[in-house]
């Protein structure tokens, strides 16, 4: 036997089953699955090499080459190596942790067990040791690892189900068919391994994970291109002024210091003093600022992991950042980008309420006075006395089962039409519970609320449907399966009950059914339009209910023009569908059922809050438009209060353009009545119309599904789909392809430059939580494939809130004021040297100690900033969450840009100039308080750093806003550790060890000791302090942020009370919707007319029903063709050559 | 929920101050009755402790005397190298007007010397002048070895460039019979600096100690012969040497050379009166277009400050003040404005 299957490097692939040998000759991957970087042995080659691949790493390793050049060397070369190991090492730890736990979960993967036919016998095999070519024995509830051919099962017909939830999320089962040739081999599920390892399906798809960056990321590099740029041109002034000191003063100093021969020439000078400054000046772009902001970000990762607001106990799921270094840009997201089934439904659908004969069950809203005399209207009802019950099911008005108990026969034929007329299919337990198998979660609503009522779906075979109605078994014959379709938008079943009667049961869209009813209905109709409508207003998922009896005779007609139907090759589907129409006509109406798909807690109030932090919410889903749209409504991110609602749905790129343009006029017309704006050039018309968007009034929303979509992506239309949906107030975009989904994320990323955001929970949504800023993952579902691919994750939509508004506004508020003190240090703690060249004949002697700059960063002021970066908080979480409108800075980008940067350069040079020359003026004719002299190097040096680490302590107290034990013994802890540090290092011991490392001996004793020093010390800091109070007091008196006001009345309000919630209210709206709901896929109707998926205990009777071979086959090709949006589909087996 | 009670458990984070971001914590706010009062204190201390600089600046006696062009035969002399075994010797008289109360301290001043330079400032060996390793001069280059490749101790730039000038001040009581103004050599270098950083090598006879050694080439004298009359005072441990080498911040400087020795007339200070200084003159300044002086001068509780700190004291407590006060008017004039909350 050969298997073979296109591949863009093999053509073809050959397997000899269960024939190692042979199969071994092609050097086949093995099975191991490798997802770890490294291994002992390579980990420290490896990590270096990609470790000096960074920029900042080669610049520093660059920098410690010029030093070890002496004729440039100005520094020592510890001052470089030393943060450069530290850093190093810091990544390198992080990293190596990080494999260890890829190691450890290959690890598990590889070593799970499978059953291999080796010699012809099963053995027990390790799956990393599974070889292609293998036969594999599966078992029920197997893991598999690795992708199989399947051969044979133990099911009827060689089916097997499989689940995909590791590979793409989705927990139903999928059906698998067995080729036919091989399906009557073996009785178990045996399977051939096709591809491994690092070939299979799942490796091959998972791709290279595009490196994020943040927004903050990419201005970082600009500017510190921009400080390299700032460098040069000190450098080339400094290295002109040496050259000019040279030639005009150094000259005449060669008695005293003169120079070799080659470096006589003043320009050569000149250019050696260029890079000695390059060296001195790296100080502004620190190493240690990447490294710092990989451990802030780390830290709030941290918050985020450990946030018990975050914890969902129902799944015992934590959030979880899966990637550290994003953390700020959730600061800035401005569009929302959510999947709908499983993120903002639970995927549950509940059975609600009903309406049976115009008569309205089920729980209802309060403040409808008539209806308020229902007993216990709270409590769920109690179907203990029904043994069969489904318990988890809950429904709360007690009078559908009083009307059960009564014996009304319409509730009876209602519920029976909910236990006859679907698709799902029934199994015992071991327990010998009923447990259904249900592929649409709406029929499995109806079906078990048909079942606690009484009517209980037992079983099925082929032809036949076995219902308990109230204890009884009653076996109805099932006559006609009248599939579902998207045209049809309906289902319906023709059987034939015990007594002989043939009844045709449906269910469909109310639109599609009510149209079929027999006039007789009128009244009825009526009401059942008004229950609908109010159903559809809450945003419940409808489905119209209806019944037809039929004679024997007029039956049998039709059921011959069916079969005959059946048995055309052409326009079959035509007939077919034609037969139908003709048949389910005359209907007449029983009621309505009301599903609820189960909104996750908290969504419209976290839609709502979203809204007001100005975040756009878009919804992306594959679902149906109605469905999508009852969605819409029920999380009210569509009203009836909206100005118009776009729906664009045309199917030729004509339509679209035409659609989207009548969109648009009609959005201008209703605000500008005169607008001719249509000729200027697109990209003119971009930015007059992003002018417009501003004073557009009203909301908008806009609906377009998937084939507009792809349409409207193309190039010309995409500006003006872009420009209407970002005018419009919702978008909700319908039937979309997971590719599309991507394309839409792209489209808002690249053309708004704006910062998105994509939560999904399944395999659909990978590609548009890859192609998005951030990725979200619903975590605590069984498939991980969306969560694999995010950056966070978490168990339910309403985190996002706390996720946006709480850690993602601290993330950038306290970047920003990171990255801000930073720089300022930085320039301040540097640009001395600048200053003080013009007075040491650009000679490239550095203010400080060589010690002290190499420790200033890493040792002296990391920690408070550090502590700043990681802990601050300007209002607190409750405050972030109740006014959503503090998280427009971040969006706008606020808090740090181009503007900021240099705010903070600025600030930076004004304090190094404090710092130079108030020293400098005081240390002129200067002498100590023993007539000894203390202008000299040392003490100068002493001086300026002691100055500059007071100056920078005293402004991140100023900075820091949340002032926690930690940042007090950081900040006093960092001065602690300079005093001590400056007395250590100008102790006389160890400069007994080291004289010509520490030549600072003696120092501090004698200059630290002078009043006048400490006096200069005091005036500098107050100097560079006083301006940065005024302007922020200014700032906060006369244009407060927001911010600042809610401090401020936090403050005054400090002790009492609590500032009340400010929660918006939900609203529900009612209008008259098509809210009908068919979530499954045609085709399931074929199965099980056709027997296939039933276990041979019930054995296929023989009867008219039955499919011919050739028809079974077709019905595979058909059911794979639909299955489309699965990730790995039957249709690869169909290249199988035999 | 319940069977899974232990597993929720064990992932339910932690319900601390610290992971929840919780911790107790003052959240500084810049309030306006701080800021103002703040700046109020800061203003009164700035101006005081400016006026009090300045006046105490005001009461030191000083008294400054460049001698390169008064000396301008010997600054000639000296432009020359090959002369430096000739002595040029200068004497200036002066007048002092008031008397110099208390401790009068005379320094040397030097203009446009860049004892700042990069490579001036490294080139000496600390482990040298510990008197560990007299032949350990790897750092001192230019100045490291003689021609012949003997070490030259001390070695270095800063040790080659001494200020090697002898000051003498006179008195002169009664117009004919100048007096010798006795002054102190010691305590005019720092205790650690000569207790500590430098150390001569271990010997009872320093030229024996210093073998193998050569003097720098600007030097008249090896290094242990620098102070003929003082044999303590030789070597490594010279006071002159060491203050030298103790390198300034600055081009312009001036370094301790002598303190009165407050005996004779001159317990009270320097009286008012006739004085010269008598200047061998060796240290060549005018090649380099340097100048330099000798300074006599007294001193306050805050040391020989000079005017620069009292003034900048001054200014900044004005500018805090007046800050203060267009703070507090800006600061009454917005107190009813509309705000974010108001406005609800």
């Amino acid at each position: 036997m050969f298997c073979s299957k296109k591949k863009s490097l093999e053509v073809e692939r050959i397997v000899k089953a269960n024939d190692r040998e042979y199969n071994e000759k092609f050097q086949y991957a093995d099975n191991r699955i490798h997802t770890s970087k490294y291994n002992i042995l390579t980990f420290l080659p490896i990590n270096l090499f990609e470790q000096f691949q960074r920029v900042a790493n080669a610049y520093f390793l660059f920098l410690l080459i010029l030093q070890l050049i002496p004729e440039i060397s100005s520094l020592t070369w510890f001052t470089t190596i030393v943060p450069l190991v530290l850093v190093i090492t810091m990544t390198a730890v992080k990293d190596a942790t990080d494999d260890y736990f890829r190691h450890k979960s290959d690890n598990q993967v590889n070593n799970r067990l499978s059953e291999v036919l080796i010699d012809s016998k099963l053995q027990n095999e390790k799956w990393m040791n599974v070889k292609v070519g293998d036969v594999i024995k599966l078992e029920n509830n197997q893991f598999v690892a690795a992708d199989l051919l399947l051969l044979s099962s133990s099911e009827p017909h060689g089916l097997c189900y499989i689940e995909t939830a590791e590979l793409d999320g989705e927990t139903n089962l999928k059906v698998r068919h067995a080729l036919s040739v091989t399906s009557e081999l073996g009785a178990d599920f045996s399977r051939l391994a096709k591809f491994d390892g690092p070939d299979t399906k799942l490796m091959q798809n998972s791709g290279k994970t595009k490196f994020k960056r943040t927004s903050i990321d990419k201005l970082l590099n600009t500017l510190v291109l921009w400080i390299f740029g700032f460098l040069v041109c000190l450098g080339i002034i400094l290295a002109i002024g040496n050259s000019i000191w040279e030639n005009q003063v150094g000259d005449q100093f060669r008695t005293f210091l003169f120079w070799n021969e080659r470096e006589k020439n003043s320009v050569f000078s000149g250019f050696l003093t260029f890079w000695s400054y390059i060296i001195i000046l790296n100080t502004v772009v620190p190493i240690s600022l990447y490294v710092s902001m990989e451990v802030i970000r780390l830290g709030h990762s941290y918050f985020i992991n450990w946030d018990r607001k975050m914890y969902y106990s129902g799944k015992s799921t934590p959030a979880e950042a899966r990637t550290t270094t994003l953390n700020e840009e959730l600061g800035q997201i401005e569009y929302v980008f959510s999947d709908k089934t499983g993120t903002l439904t639970q995927n549950i659908m509940t059975f609600k309420k009903c309406s049976i004969n115009g008569k309205i069950y089920g729980e209802v809203p309060e403040g409808m006075g008539q209806k308020t005399d229902i007993p216990k209207k709270n409590e769920p009802m109690d179907f203990s006395v029904n043994l069969q019950a489904d318990r988890t099911f809950q429904f709360f008005d007690h009078r559908l089962m009083e009307s059960v108990k009564l014996g009304d026969s319409k509730v009876y034929e209602f519920l029976r039409l909910l236990a006859l007329c679907h698709t799902v299919m029934s199994e015992e337990n071991s327990a010998g519970q009923l447990i259904y198998q249900v592929q649409s979660p709406d029929e499995g609503a109806l079906v078990t609320a048909a079942r606690n009522f009484g009517f209980i779906f037992k079983s099925r075979t082929p032809d036949t449907i076995t219902v308990e109605e109230l204890g009884t078994l009653v076996t109805y014959q099932l006559l006609a399966f009248l599939d579902f379709n998207n045209i049809r938008k309906r289902m319906s079943v023709i059987v034939r009950n015990p007594e002989g009667q043939i009844k045709l049961y449906s269910k469909g869209a109310d639109t599609i059914l009510f149209e079929k009813l027999h006039p007789s209905n009128e009244d009825l109709l009526t009401l059942t339009t008004d229950h609908l409508s109010e159903f559809a207003g809450e945003g419940l998922r409808t489905l119209a209910i209806a019944y037809r009896d039929l004679d024997d005779k007029y039956f049998k007609e039709w059921h011959k023009m069916l079969e005959d139907a059946n048995t055309l090759k052409d326009e079959r589907d035509e007939r077919i569908a034609g037969l139908y129409e003709e048949i389910e006509r005359d209907l007449m109406l029983l009621g309505a059922t009301a599903v609820e798909d189960k909104l996750q807690e908290g969504v419209t109030e976290t839609i709502a809050s979203l809204s007001l932090a100005n975040i756009k919410i878009w919804v992306l889903t594959g679902d149906k438009q109605e469905t999508a749209i009852n969605i819409g409504y029920a999380c009210n991110m569509l009203t009836d209060d909206m100005n118009d609602v776009f729906i664009v749905a045309g199917n030729t790129a004509v339509e679209v353009r035409e659609e989207l343009r009548k969109a648009k006029e009609n959005l201008f017309g209703q605000n500008r009545s005169s607008s001719n704006g249509h000729v200027v050039f697109e990209k003119q018309q971009l930015e007059l119309d992003s002018v417009v968007e501003e004073t557009i009034t009203g909301d908008y929303a806009l609906i377009i599904n998937g084939h507009s979509l792809a349409h409207a992506l193309e190039s010309d239309v995409k500006n003006d789909l872009l420009e209407l949906a970002c005018m419009c107030k919702t978008v909700v975009c319908c039937r979309v392809t997971p590719l599309q989904k991507a394309q839409v994320v792209e489209l808002v990323r690249n053309y708004r430059n704006a910062v998105t955001l994509a939560i999904g929970d399944g395999a659909n949504d990978v590609s548009m939580i890859k192609s998005a800023h951030i990725g979200v993952g619903i975590s605590g579902q069984e498939g991980l494939q969306a969560v694999l691919a995010s950056d966070y994750s978490f168990a339910q939509f309403r985190y996002l809130q706390r996720l946006l508004l709480v850690h993602g506004r601290w993330s950038y508020f306290r970047m920003c004021k990171f990255l801000g003190y930073f720089f300022y240090k930085n320039f301040a703690f540097t640009l001395v040297h600048f200053w003080f060249g013009f007075f040491c004949g650009f000679s490239a002697q550095t203010v400080y100690d060589q010690w002290f700059i190499t420790l200033f960063n890493i040792v002296y002021t990391s920690l408070p900033v550090l502590a700043m970066g990681i802990f601050d908080q300007d209002v607190s979480d409750q405050n972030s969450m109740d006014y959503p409108q503090l998280y427009k800075p971040g969006q706008l980008n606020l808090l740090f840009n181009k503007r900021q940067f240099f705010i903070c350069m600025a600030h930076g040079i004004y304090t190094s100039l404090a710092l130079f020359f108030i020293p400098y003026g005081a240390f002129y004719n200067v002498a100590g308080e023993d007539g000894q002299h203390i202008a000299d190097y040392q003490s100068f040096a002493v001086t300026m750093a002691t100055s500059l680490v007071i100056v920078v302590s005293v402004q991140i107290a100023l900075d820091t806003s949340y002032w926690t034990v930690i940042n007090h013994v950081f900040i006093w802890g960092s001065i602690a550790t300079y005093f001590s540090i400056l007395f250590t290092m100008h102790s006389n011991g160890i400069f007994g060890i080291f004289p010509n490392q520490f030549p600072f001996v003696g120092n501090v004793r004698h200059s630290l000791t002078q009043k006048c020093i400490w006096l200069v010390i005091l005036l500098t800091t107050v100097a560079s302090v006083v301006p940065v109070v005024i302007v922020r007091f200014l700032k906060m008196d006369l244009c407060p942020t927001l911010s600042d006001q809610i401090r401020q009345r936090q403050k005054a309000q400090k002790k009492a009370r609590p500032l009340r919630s400010r929660r918006p209210q939900t609203r529900r709206s009612s209008s008259r919707r098509s809210g009908y709901a068919f979530a499954h896929q045609e085709g399931y109707g074929e199965l099980i007319t056709s027997g296939k998926n039933m276990r041979a205990k019930n054995p296929p009777l023989t009867s008219g029903l039955e499919k011919t071979l050739y028809n079974s086959t077709s019905w595979i090709e058909n059911f794979c063709k639909k299955t489309t949006d699965t990730v790995s589909c039957f249709s690869q087996d169909k290249t199988v050559k035999l | 929920m319940k069977r899974t009670s232990e597993e929720s458990q064990s992932r339910l984070p932690d319900n601390s101050a610290l992971k929840q971001q919780q911790l107790p914590a003052y959240r500084l706010q810049l309030t306006a009755t701080g800021v103002l009062s703040g700046f109020f204190a800061t203003g009164v201390f700035c101006l005081g402790v400016g006026i009090i600089l300045i006046l105490s600046a005001k009461s030191i006696k000083e008294i400054e005397i460049k001698y390169t062009k008064i000396c301008g035969n010997c600054a000639k002399l000296r432009e020359d190298a090959t002369n430096f075994d000739k002595e040029c010797t200068c004497s200036i008289p002066f007048y002092l007007s008031e008397t110099m109360q208390g401790n009068v301290y005379m320094y040397y001043k030097l203009y446009g010397f860049y004892q700042n330079l990069y490579r001036y400032i490294l080139s000496r060996s600390n482990s040298q002048l510990m008197g560990t390793d007299l032949k350990d001069v790897g750092t001192c280059a230019p100045f490291s070895r003689s021609h012949d490749g003997t070490p030259i101790a001390p070695c270095g730039a800063i040790a080659n460039s001494i200020f090697n000038d002898t000051i003498i001040l006179s008195y002169n009581l009664n117009s004919s019979i100048p007096i010798e103004v006795p002054m102190l050599r010691s305590g005019i270098t720092w205790w650690t600096d000569k207790y500590v950083k430098f150390q001569n090598p271990r010997s009872k006879n320093l030229s024996i100690a210093f073998a193998g050694t050569t003097k720098p080439p600007s030097w008249a004298k090896p290094v242990y012969e620098l102070d003929q009359e003082d044999p303590e005072n030789n070597g490594f441990l010279n006071d002159d040497f060491i203050v030298w080498m103790r390198a300034a911040a600055f081009p312009t400087f001036k370094k301790l050379y002598r303190r009165l020795n407050r005996i004779q007339y001159f317990t009270e200070g320097l009286p008012a009166g006739n004085y010269s200084f008598n200047i061998t003159y060796n240290f060549p300044v005018t090649r380099f277009r340097g100048e330099k002086s000798v300074v006599l001068s007294t001193l306050t509780w805050s040391g020989g400050s000079n005017l620069f700190l009292g003034l900048a004291y001054t200014v900044t407590g004005a500018v805090t003040w007046l800050a203060f006060f267009s703070m507090m008017a800006i600061h009454l004039m917005l107190k009813d404005r509309k705000m974010f909350f108001t406005q609800q």
